[in-house]
């Protein structure tokens, strides 16, 4: 009951018409941000969050929320149009929403994925509301130790599933804590890495290394003379699903709600992990699983509901436990520090009136994207065919304003640009960037929280095996760690992830 | 996995692309750096534990790493990448350079707009009309939107005659 | 479509969405104030060095909407936790000195910070100008609510006898608390074991409350609900009379340790303001200190508002500096 008009009262925030206008823009960037080949979500969310660091807490991470799950949708649009998925977690929707394209059914698969999208992300703020007071309450439990040891867990889920090779996604975890430690000791106050350079003192500023090594290392592998691709959008009267396409696709959306919700709580798992299992699932279960692969509507609505529950769930350890699950909301963590917000238990007491306000904010934004994306899906349209070098001028100019904003100083341009090659070579050398944008962000919350446990226990490193919580996780992050000396084979699911 | 390959002795007759071994190299190199740094930083104080302990754990990570790293490169190097376009890469950083060197100078404006210009007309070889409207909404366009708009001040140009104009 | 077309819609779409932003940002200017500063609509920030919920980011928000008022324009309060305070200071000593940035001070995290050459501080304190001193917090020490620990004198007898068997909160390293720990340790011989949480009290009581620390080692304002719903025993206060708010909590002194210790809250500027923006400055948080609402919700927290003008606040600093220099060995690393 509580709980009801905690997030009631979060209801009349969010309602607010600034609040509102900030959900509507977020999701109409975020729609954009999907759509635009060469800037994913990680990339898209870093590049916004100077636009709302003038505004109010409640109203900037509403914003980016919308941003985030925007991205979702937006993904879906060019997959099913063209072939090519906005983003990594509608990569599998290509297979059966371009064939559905091809067969003319383009409207309709557009517009049950996007309804698919409304009912997963939906169902999964539900269980975020369930789920917030009593893990917010275990809030108390989680000392030093215990946060430490979630983080290892969290970090190590994402180096075993990212990428093929552990080593390397290990050199980029390490890359991202070294970054992050560029500036003044968070404890002892000694600058550490500066190399003399006074505007290292307060740090690498985490917005440019983001915009750099995920959105300007993109467009700088890109190549010249990349055709505009020619698209065409659905007419109105195709928007509308046939009564059968409606009932098939229930229960591959009830299907992908539960995949998404599940693999959403856990963090290292990509929303790209989801759609992929909840097309294995379809294949699997669905009665018309042999019409898979050739524009069947189960391929489009399945998957296209898992990736937007996984989005939405994953905020769940995010809000509760102040882990980030992926690294978009490890971007997002980013955010919600800046604005003096900490993710994790001590939110809900904290800053309670904000936390319920987003939560609530999450429904208003899955209808308002409901309502954006079906009707304007010629708007998006023809933001694909705008060529690609005016694309290329328009999003430098964003990064470059992004970057300078931050500090109002060239320098965090410039610190762009060095991080925009690092990604380059990076992306070159086959290292995965994922681990790296988790540890920038949680690099200083660990460190802080080492350094505090080895406090509590004086210096005996046993105070996180002692514990009976951190022993647990500390546990399983060793297993995961361990698990290719184990021999122990990732799913097929996850060797194809994309995203990794 | 990555891990398993023993039973490949094939060894010394397979060459790791020279790339790769500079990626080893530069990770070995800031391992290396980051450990002798940080045992100046201090790994123990009297205070308790140092600046330097956790960064020292990470500097000892990227050695390790990389050197696991050469060992898989040699028994299996990997296969080569799709490289990069060398054109794009050169024109698209030299650029971004030279408007952050000069933007403090000429102002957001005059500098965003020339950048554009080259983007568009030279390099994107577009025609001239969209190239101007386009260049012209993202340099004035976009420092009064955020000037004006959302209280973010864009440089202007340190000169004076420029700058009483409003550039 | 021609292109020109689709261009113009998606920067049509973007520019709209801009400013639609900003439209929010820039709505709630009131009308600015005479001569130039501040500008209208462009806003102040109030930088605090320690993280939200803790006293300081408290008292900054408390006086944040009469600032507004009082200089016609957005201030925004801007957390940037980090080393006891350190990474805030270095933000608002770097800032440039046109009255835009202003930040919350507290000795003798500020006084002390520059005076340890290990912490490599960037700033002085020449490179700060006293607005007005708020309020001095006495530091108190607490147990968890069920601990065996019914008086000072037991605690520290305690701990005496077994010094560092137990752990107690700090602020982070040569902040108050750990000053205060200091000076226990130095006149009494009983130890604990510091734990620095450097983000501020909000972390800190986080921790207690989590029986994750033994001792609480915090500011009245802290303990103050805490005591009344019981979740810690307050076992003595650090100054010279009992706190209002806390009447049944003796003094260090009264049982029988003549030690007193506390923060003392101001706002500061980085030093080379425009004497004009300075005195504009000076007269809003004057004001914004002063104001009843704000004494009033003070009181609540259990504080004492004891204003000092910029110039009588520089002198207190000085003061503090003078009398931390003394014990500063106590709280710096040997090694």
């Amino acid at each position: 009951m509580e709980t009801l008009n905690e997030l009631l009262g979060g209801f009349a925030t969010a309602m607010t018409w600034q609040n509102l206008l900030f959900a509507f823009l977020g999701c109409l960037l975020g729609t954009i941000i999907g759509v635009l080949p060469g800037v994913g979500p990680v990339a898209g969310v870093a590049l916004l969050i100077p636009l709302t660091l003038n505004l109010d807490p409640a109203g900037s991470i509403i914003m980016l929320c919308a941003i985030f799950y925007g991205t979702q949708y937006g993904g879906t649009i060019t997959s099913v149009l063209l072939n090519t998925p906005g983003e990594a977690s509608s990569a599998i929707t290509t297979i059966d929403g371009y064939a559905m394209t091809k067969m003319g059914r383009a409207g309709a698969a557009l517009t049950l994925a996007a309804v698919g999208s409304f009912i997963g992300g939906t169902i999964a703020t539900v269980g975020l509301v369930a789920a917030a007071k009593p893990l917010g309450e275990m809030g108390l439990l989680v000392g030093p130790p215990e946060f430490f040891a979630l983080m290892v867990v969290g970090i190590s889920l994402l180096v075993a599933l990212a990428g093929k090779s552990m080593v390397k996604a290990l050199i980029s975890g390490a890359l991202g804590l070294l970054i992050s430690m560029v500036g003044i000791d968070p404890v002892a106050g000694a600058p550490r890495f500066t190399f003399g350079i006074d505007n290292l003192m307060d740090g690498v500023s985490f917005v440019a290394v983001i915009v750099g090594v995920f959105g300007l290392s993109e467009i700088l592998s890109f190549r010249r003379n990349e055709p505009t691709p020619v698209v065409h959008a659905p007419g109105f009267r195709q928007l509308f699903p046939s009564r059968t396409e409606w009932r098939r696709s229930a229960p591959a959306m009830a299907r992908g709600t539960g995949v998404g919700f599940g693999l959403g709580l856990i963090p290292g798992m990509t929303g790209s992990v989801s759609s992929l299992l909840s097309y294995a699932t379809e294949k699997r279960f669905s009665r018309f699983r042999h019409e898979l692969g050739k524009g069947a509507v189960e391929g489009v609505a399945g998957p296209e509901t898992a990736n937007n529950a996984h989005a939405n769930a994953a905020l769940i350890p995010l809000f509760t436990l102040g882990i980030p699950a992926s690294p978009t909301i490890a971007v997002l963590m980013g955010a919600f520090l800046q604005q003096g917000l900490t993710p994790g238990p001590s939110l809900f007491t904290d800053h309670s009136e904000i936390a319920w306000a987003i939560i609530a904010s999450l429904f208003i934004g899955n209808v308002l994207l409901l309502l954006l994306n079906v009707p304007l899906v010629g708007l998006w349209t023809s933001i694909l065919r705008v060529p690609t070098p005016i694309l290329t001028a328009v999003i430098l100019v964003f990064m470059v304003i992004g970057a300078y904003t931050i500090n109002f100083s060239v320098f965090d341009v410039y610190v762009m640009i060095g991080f925009g090659l690092l990604g380059l070579a990076l992306r070159n050398l086959d290292i995965p960037l994922a681990p790296m944008v988790l540890t920038l962000v949680l690099g200083p919350l660990m460190e802080r929280s080492l350094r505090e446990s080895l406090e509590i226990s004086q210096g005996d490193f046993t105070v996180f095996t002692s514990r009976p919580i951190s022993a647990v996780l500390i546990g399983i992050g060793l297993l995961i760690i361990c698990s290719p000396l184990l021999k122990l084979r990732k799913p097929k699911a996850l060797m194809e992830d994309p995203e990794a | 996995m990555t891990t398993e390959s023993v039973t490949t002795k094939t060894g010394s007759t397979i060459r790791v692309a020279r790339g790769v071994l500079a990626g080893i190299g530069a990770v070995a190199a800031v391992g290396i750096y980051v450990l002798v740094s940080s045992v100046s930083l201090g790994l123990w104080t009297s205070l308790g534990p140092g600046a330097g302990l956790f960064p020292f754990a990470m500097g000892a990570l990227l050695v390790a790493m990389s050197a696991i790293w050469l060992l898989q490169e040699l028994r299996r190097p990997s296969a080569k990448g799709e490289g990069v376009d060398k054109g794009v890469v050169i024109s698209i950083v030299a650029s971004l350079v030279i408007l952050a060197a000069v933007m403090d100078l000429l102002g957001f404006q005059l500098s965003m707009f020339a950048f554009l210009l080259y983007h568009l007309k030279i390099r994107g070889r577009r025609a001239w009309v969209p190239s101007l409207i386009i260049a012209l909404a993202g340099s004035v366009g976009a420092f009064y939107a955020f000037n004006y708009g959302l209280n973010v001040a864009l440089p202007v140009s340190a000169f004076t005659p420029l700058n009483l104009i409003g550039l | 479509m021609s292109r020109k077309k689709i261009f113009a819609a998606v920067a049509a779409a973007s520019l709209l969405a801009l400013t639609g932003c900003g439209a929010n940002a820039g709505a709630s200017n009131s009308g600015a104030a005479a001569g130039d500063f501040p500008k209208k609509g462009k806003s102040i920030d109030l930088i605090v060095a320690f993280s939200s919920g803790g006293a300081v980011d408290t008292a900054a928000r408390l006086i944040q909407p009469v600032l507004e008022k009082e200089l016609g324009t957005n201030v925004e309060v801007i957390n940037k936790p980090g080393a006891g305070g350190q990474i805030g200071y270095t933000a608002l000593t770097g800032a440039k000195p046109d009255g835009y940035t202003i930040g919350a001070t507290g000795s003798p995290s500020v006084v002390v910070s520059p005076l340890d050459p290990a912490r490599g501080a960037k700033y002085t304190r020449d490179s700060f100008q006293p607005l007005g001193r708020q309020v001095i917090d006495p530091t108190v020490i607490a147990v968890q609510p069920d601990s065996p620990y019914k008086s000072l004198k037991e605690l520290l007898e305690a701990v005496k006898a077994k010094p560092k068997s137990l752990t107690a909160s700090t602020t982070g390293i040569q902040t108050g608390e750990h000053f205060a720990l200091a000076q226990i340790q130095e006149s009494t011989g009983s130890e604990f074991a510091p734990v620095h949480f450097s983000e501020g009290a909000s972390q800190a009581t986080t921790a207690f409350l989590g029986k994750h620390v033994d001792v609480l080692v915090a500011n009245v304002s802290d303990v103050n609900d805490l005591s009344k719903q019981g979740k810690a025993r307050v076992l003595g206060v650090m100054s010279g009379d009992r706190a209002p708010s806390l009447p049944e909590i003796p003094t260090f002194k009264e049982s029988g340790y003549d030690l007193t210790a506390g923060t003392a809250r101001g706002y500061s500027a980085p030093a080379g303001l425009p004497a004009d923006v300075a005195r504009k400055l000076e007269a809003a948080i004057e004001k914004a200190i002063e104001d009843p609402a704000v004494v009033q919700k003070m009181k609540d927290l259990g504080l004492q508002t004891s204003y000092l003008n910029g110039t009588d606040y520089q002198q207190f600093w000085a003061g503090q500096e003078d009398d931390f220099k003394k014990v500063l060995p106590l709280v710096q690393k040997k090694d």
